[in-house]
């Protein structure tokens, strides 16, 4: 498990977890996200059963545990938070942002001790620390019940399974070129996301935020006029079709 | 039957599976009893000395069933506690694996008290298995003796059967056969379930 420092400043660290060249190879490559304030982190989207120990061991290298405070899952998916049951068991005092419409569902993955904090549909905020993060609505992209996380002072945008690419676990981090990494992501978005009028909603909210980049769950980080270009990409992409399915 | 080396809380859960079949069986037996005291009524005085043992028979029936219930119940709880052993076993397996990976980290001894109380868990949980196995062993093997006496029923009731002349001796035979038929299958359940609970436990 890899681990990229994305900004830092006075206040807070966002640090990229992920391309795991240790992770079995039948399960999808995941970006897990941090964000390390005073005394208090945010662990986001800490990704399945698979990975908990090489998460912690990573998360550990930066932070002591019982600094873990809270943790995010943009939606229920396995890949997102299947690990729940072990992070229960290592962080038992934390506090689980999650969809208010998946808490019975994410129950299953064994939650004795975590407190769920249910966001609900239009969104909320979390303090942590001095830093304000916005758990922005992006229902239907591709789960019924879905969140992104924005840092307006970092400017980035945790956009869970929005922008997601299936690369290779060695591939970079940025992209490097939006119209060849298009390719790369056509139809996760057609196939995953149902709702054309879901998508246009949620580009119409993020343009209006401010956002240097656009960090996805699986895939590269979009950085400077690529968060436009993509904007522009899945706001023209029609979605919610079986591409090539004859 | 699963291999209990490696799936020893699907092999308690095959046990609660097996015990409820006895459940259902020894409900059976309760409709022998009844349908055994109808018979003997009708027989009238010819079938006498049939009427007490259909006393046995529901006593015998009543014993089974709440043996059952009870050892049912037991099998459930001990699968809830072994499937809560898998859980903590694994969350300490990966805890170790990260003192490894992460054994540089200034941070990695803030795990410490977690890993701790996770051990003191289940530490506790491995006395809970003990425990409900030992009294699932310990019910089973009451259950058993009591199902002894479904034979002496048997043929105590094929004796007085013999006695209740044409008109009745199939019916009443045919309890005696239903009572010995219900018991026997019960104890093949139960000396399963003897078996499977003594290989868990080295668990």
């Amino acid at each position: 498990m890899k681990t990229h420092k994305l900004f830092e400043n006075g206040s807070h660290t966002w640090l990229m977890f992920g391309r795991d060249d240790e992770k079995p190879e039948q399960i999808i490559d995941t970006n897990q996200y941090i964000i390390i304030t005073k005394n208090n982190a945010l662990l986001m989207d800490p990704g399945g059963i698979e990975l908990f120990s090489a998460m912690l061991s990573a998360v550990i290298k930066q932070v002591p545990a019982d600094k873990v405070t809270h943790i995010f899952a943009s939606h229920q998916d396995p890949d997102i938070i299947s690990s729940l049951g072990l992070w229960d068991q290592a962080l038992p005092s934390a506090t689980l942002h999650s969809p208010w419409i998946w808490e019975s569902f994410i129950r299953h993955f064994g939650m004795e001790s975590i407190t769920y904090a249910a966001i609900p549909d239009e969104g909320s905020s979390l303090k942590l620390d001095n830093v304000t993060l916005d758990y922005i609505p992006a229902h239907y992209l591709h789960s019924s019940g879905n969140f992104n996380v924005y840092d307006g002072e970092a400017k980035i945008l945790m956009s869970g399974d929005i922008g997601a690419a299936l690369e290779e676990v060695n591939a970079p981090i940025f992209v490097e070129n939006f119209d060849e990494h298009i390719d790369k992501m056509k139809m996760f978005h057609q196939r995953w996301m149902p709702s054309n009028s879901a998508k246009n909603d949620w580009v119409q909210r993020v343009r209006k935020l401010d956002i240097d980049m656009m960090c996805p769950q699986h895939g590269r980080i979009f950085k400077g006029d690529d968060v436009k270009r993509f904007l522009d990409w899945f706001e023209a992409l029609d979605v919610g079709i079986i591409a090539n399915s004859g | 039957m699963s291999d209990p080396t490696t799936n020893y809380f699907v092999s308690v859960a095959e046990i609660a599976a097996k015990l409820d079949q006895a459940t259902h069986i020894a409900q059976q037996l309760s409709l022998t009893a009844s349908n055994a005291r109808a018979v003997a009524l009708r027989a009238g005085e010819r079938a006498a000395g049939f009427r007490p043992l259909t006393d046995f028979i529901d006593r015998l029936a009543e014993i089974t069933i709440s043996s059952s219930k009870k050892i049912n119940l037991l099998a459930s709880t001990l699968s809830q506690t072994s499937a809560d052993k898998v859980r903590a076993d694994d969350a300490i397996g990966h805890f170790h694996s990260v003192y490894v990976k992460a054994k540089d980290s200034p941070y990695i001894h803030s795990l410490d008290e977690q890993l701790e109380l996770c051990e003191l868990a289940q530490q506790k949980l491995n006395t809970k298995y003990r425990k409900q196995i030992d009294q699932l062993k310990d019910e089973l093997a009451m259950l058993s003796s009591e199902l002894r006496n479904a034979v002496i029923l048997a043929t105590l009731s094929r004796v007085e059967a013999s006695q209740a002349g044409d008109q009745y001796q199939e019916a009443l035979i045919n309890v005696a056969d239903n009572v010995e038929g219900a018991a026997g299958q019960i104890k093949e359940h139960i000396k399963y379930s003897q078996q499977m609970v003594s290989t868990l436990e080295e668990y």
